[in-house]
């Protein structure tokens, strides 16, 4: 399974300083999803954990609307069955993390004043600035060709209900003196294993990024100005 | 909007269709087949609805079953209540006993009676001088609970958790009947694994483990592990095995 690394109940509280009050409340408002809440038990008795980077960032985030927006608002973006028709702002997106012009150019998209996107463009925005670093340029065309030809509204609920992750393959064919390599993308389960010969370039956890970008779009009422990016961006 | 519902009122033994009812008085025995929708729904003698349940107010004083969801802005149960689904009741009273097999989410719960919960019992405000079973998490911004009975939770979590003994049962002999009648001879004490909060003041109370900012554990209590952030209280009659400051 995942080796995400996990913080504990009281060092969220003492980390985003919040109160038990403040956490279990978000929690009945599904702002925080029960997937997250992790049992084990330690030689305290019974503790709970979580995945550290996505509840801190969501706490940070809910910290930062929650004098602006009622809760119930915060929670119809989070926990909301994903539109497919959903609209996100060209200027939200910029203002995400690793997003800048030549990310937009791969995704084949025009700047604009008041521009908006499909979801599947901000996916693909999303997954283009994350994998930028390590893919060739043809990896990204076949990363945006994939979610915009595949995203549908029956996989854009299954990535609201559980984690499906893009992964990036390569793989190398040799036989008869001739050697190729070829780029695959798989939508698949964050742990999905695959055949020895096949390298992993990257992956993007498509929940997370889905979640981000639905809570941009939240922000956006707030006005220019107070998106502040989130603390820590994934590995 | 015209309002064209009809109003149903049952007292001999009945069937009734679902469907939008603006008013729906069981007196007798009657039995809704599929999905109810009512402005009111009344029970007072032994009804039954076999589909999901969306109501404005609901109250039942005889026996009430609903084999789906329920959805009520009010919900009073003085006799016997059971819903086998989920329950979203904004403000939920209960002096009878009453039974929800799923979750029960709700604004402000007030249990006099008995109350018993499959899942979790969500609400802003959780009262109760009566006894419950919540069989997993049991989490309000404020608990608030007068042991009149047997009472327990899998977790307590929220942001002020009061248990008291001795609790402020409401003066009704009936109601006392009631309560011993299905709880006779069962000790007023809560147990639970674990407690979290930010002020917790406990009596009479069994924990694994107790979190909180300030937490006060008066007479009667067992905890093995009190983890505090600002002050602790121990009262001289409980018994905590470990507490460390965090």
């Amino acid at each position: 399974m995942d080796e995400e690394q996990l913080v504990s109940k009281k060092e969220v509280l003492e980390l985003a300083g919040i109160s038990y009050g403040q956490l279990y409340r978000w929690k009945r408002k599904g702002l925080i999803p029960e997937a997250w809440f992790i049992r084990r038990s330690t030689f305290t008795g019974q503790e709970t954990f979580f995945p550290r980077e996505k509840i801190l960032e969501r706490v940070a985030r809910i910290k930062d609307m929650k004098d602006t927006h009622p809760l119930d608002d915060l929670a119809d973006v989070i926990t909301e069955q994903v539109n497919a028709k959903l609209q996100v702002s060209l200027e939200r997106i910029r203002r995400m993390k690793g997003v800048d012009a030549s990310v937009l150019e791969a995704c084949d998209i025009q700047a604009g004043p008041k521009k908006v996107l499909s979801i599947q463009d901000a996916l693909c925005v999303g997954a283009v600035s994350r994998l930028k670093p390590t893919a060739r340029a043809e990896e990204l065309d076949l990363v945006q060709r994939t979610l915009r030809a595949r995203v549908d509204e029956a996989l854009l609920e299954r990535i609201t209900a559980g984690r499906l992750d893009l992964h990036l393959l390569r793989k190398r064919i040799s036989g008869g003196g001739i050697s190729a390599e070829i780029s695959l993308v798989v939508i698949a389960p964050a742990d999905a294993v695959f055949d020895p010969d096949v390298t992993t370039i990257g992956r993007v956890d498509l929940q997370d990024l889905l979640d981000r970008i639905k809570l941009n779009v939240a922000a956006s009422e707030e006005g220019p100005g107070s998106g502040r990016s989130a603390p820590e961006e994934e590995r | 909007m015209s309002d064209e519902r009809r109003s149903i009122s049952m007292s001999g033994a009945g069937k009734l269709s679902g469907g939008d009812y603006a008013r729906v008085s069981i007196a007798g025995a009657g039995k809704v087949d599929g999905d109810l929708k009512a402005e009111e729904i009344r029970i007072s003698g032994a009804g039954k609805v076999s589909g999901k349940t969306e109501a404005t107010t609901i109250s039942v004083s005889g026996s009430g079953v609903f084999d789906g969801s329920v959805t009520a802005d009010e919900m009073a149960v003085s006799g016997a209540g059971r819903i086998e689904g989920d329950a979203k009741v904004k403000e939920m009273k209960c002096s009878g006993s009453f039974r929800v097999s799923g979750n029960l989410s709700s604004e402000y719960v007030k249990v006099s009676g008995h109350i018993r919960v499959g899942g979790n019992l969500e609400a802003d405000i959780f009262k109760a001088s009566g006894g419950f079973d919540v069989e997993g998490l049991l989490s309000a911004d404020k608990v608030e609970i007068h042991l009149g009975g047997k009472c327990s939770a899998r977790e307590i979590g929220g942001e002020s958790i009061h248990v008291e003994r001795g609790g402020l049962r409401e003066k009704s002999i009936l109601l006392d009947g009631l309560v011993r009648m299905f709880w006779r001879g069962a000790a007023a004490e809560l147990t639970t694994t674990s407690i979290e909060g930010d002020e917790i003041e406990l009596e009479g109370t069994t924990a694994d483990v107790v979190r909180g900012k300030r937490v006060v554990i008066g007479p009667g209590c067992h905890i093995k592990t009190v983890e505090y952030m600002e002050t602790l209280d121990v009262h001289d009659d409980a018994e905590v095995e470990k507490q460390t400051k965090v």
